[in-house]
């Protein structure tokens, strides 16, 4: 876990930033809530690689169970599954 | 979704009506693709004992002649024994010559079990090749999930114990190209005795490693002719049967035979039994509506459209495996 948690708003941007830069698709309409599996932003290798970013930039783990469309099916969503963990290890 | 004149989706949809028939256009065109196109005189192909490069050794006996086809058997370290046994019984089965060409040494030469085993060290350190197995998994069960699979590499040590871990990018890409060494080493055997002997280079890929991109560019996917690159795995053990297939072959449970562990093709690859994958493909190719899909596969219409959203993104993120060189 880093020292200095970020904060919400700072998490959507690097997540985003992270995809834009990342993505070898159309994003022209790419917001918060697009379902980038589904649109196929994002394929099988660029999901290892986001959760690499994701555990290497924000220090934090996703365990097996955490890999499940509702914490990663857009900016929103992975963006809420980096707070989640970050509060859980807060009160730990 | 556009649904095309189409029949009521039935679990009997993808069956062959007629196999003889099916059997009898392949062979014609196999013969007339590699006599008046490709201006060969024969076939090569390489044989694993498994059913799709037996149903296409069978159609190549048909098409041109026992005396015409040359069975190539290809093993290296980490094949399965069986493999090679299944593959003689076949050849001896249809009258054909078979050859063995082991590639382990070529494919030391090129360092592919040492890049690999490198990168299996990155996630397990204590992994030594003398005393474990390896194979990669698939993670989380994706088709029911609109995400991507996640692979996992597993070891296996010599008292059965099993270790699993999520493969990150680096070490996945780095096993996947080193063990693509294997099928590329074999495509090169392939066309050095097809060369030698005038012959054509038969691929054995069905319809899903084709459509799916289950092979290897320049590797398994390297060949002249698919002849049943356009069939459901349904309809090759159809085929099987009509050719008079060993059953002991139709009743092996098809495997990757690329890493030292046991692996089916189901479980790193394509994430449901054939019986299924075949009717579910084919409803998604021929834009059947889920709802209609949903009832006939005991499935809800959700899990249905998971799975086409999942057949859409292999299909287009496999493309890549299918291209010509680009030429412009």
């Amino acid at each position: 876990m880093k020292e200095i948690l970020e904060n919400t708003a700072q998490i959507k941007e690097k997540i985003d930033s992270y995809i834009r830069k990342n993505t070898l698709s159309n994003i022209s309409n790419l917001n918060d809530k697009t379902l980038l599996f589904r649109e196929g932003i994002f394929d099988s290798m660029a999901f290892v690689l986001l959760i690499d970013y994701i555990e290497e930039t924000f220090g934090i783990k996703a365990s097996d169970e955490d890999l499940i469309e509702e914490n990663f099916e857009s900016i929103e969503a992975i963006t809420r599954f980096i707070t989640h963990k970050y509060e859980v290890s807060t009160v730990r | 979704m556009n649904k095309k004149n189409h029949n009521p989706f039935s679990r009997e949809i993808v069956i062959l009506e007629n196999e003889k028939s099916e059997c009898d256009a392949i062979v014609a065109r196999l013969h007339d693709n590699v006599i008046h196109r490709l201006h060969r005189t024969g076939a090569v192909i390489g044989i694993s004992g498994g059913i799709d490069s037996s149903v296409t050794l069978a159609l190549s006996v048909l098409a041109l002649g026992a005396e015409n086809v040359l069975g190539i058997m290809l093993p290296e370290k980490d094949s399965s024994g069986d493999s090679a046994r299944f593959a003689q019984q076949l050849a001896d089965k249809f009258n054909v010559r078979a050859i063995t060409e082991n590639i382990t040494g070529a494919l030391q030469g090129f360092g592919c079990y040492q890049r690999r085993d490198e990168a299996v060290k990155n996630i397990f350190p204590e992994y030594d090749p003398a005393r474990y197995k390896m194979k990669i998994g698939v993670k989380n069960s994706g088709l029911y999930t609109n995400l991507p699979p996640l692979f996992s590499l597993v070891i296996i040590d010599d008292k059965g114990v099993e270790q699993s871990k999520r493969l990150p990018a680096p070490e996945f890409r780095q096993i996947e190209a080193a063990s693509n060494f294997k099928q590329r080493c074999r495509m090169s055997m392939l066309y050095y005795h097809a060369e030698r002997l005038h012959y054509a280079v038969i691929g054995t890929p069905n319809k899903h490693e084709v459509e799916q991109g289950f092979f290897v560019k320049y590797g398994d996917g390297g060949a002249d002719i698919m002849p049943i690159g356009h069939l459901y795995k349904t309809q090759v053990y159809q085929l099987a049967r009509y050719l008079g297939i060993p059953q002991e072959i139709i009743d092996r449970t098809p495997t990757t035979d690329t890493y030292s562990a046991e692996q089916t093709q189901q479980e790193f690859f394509y994430q449901l039994p054939f019986a299924q994958m075949d009717l579910l493909w084919y409803a998604y190719e021929n834009k059947y509506d889920p709802s209609e899909v949903a009832p006939v596969m005991e499935m809800t219409v959700e899990q249905v459209k998971s799975v086409f959203v999942n057949f859409e993104r292999k299909f287009k993120t496999t493309e890549y495996l299918r291209m010509a060189p680009i030429r412009e």
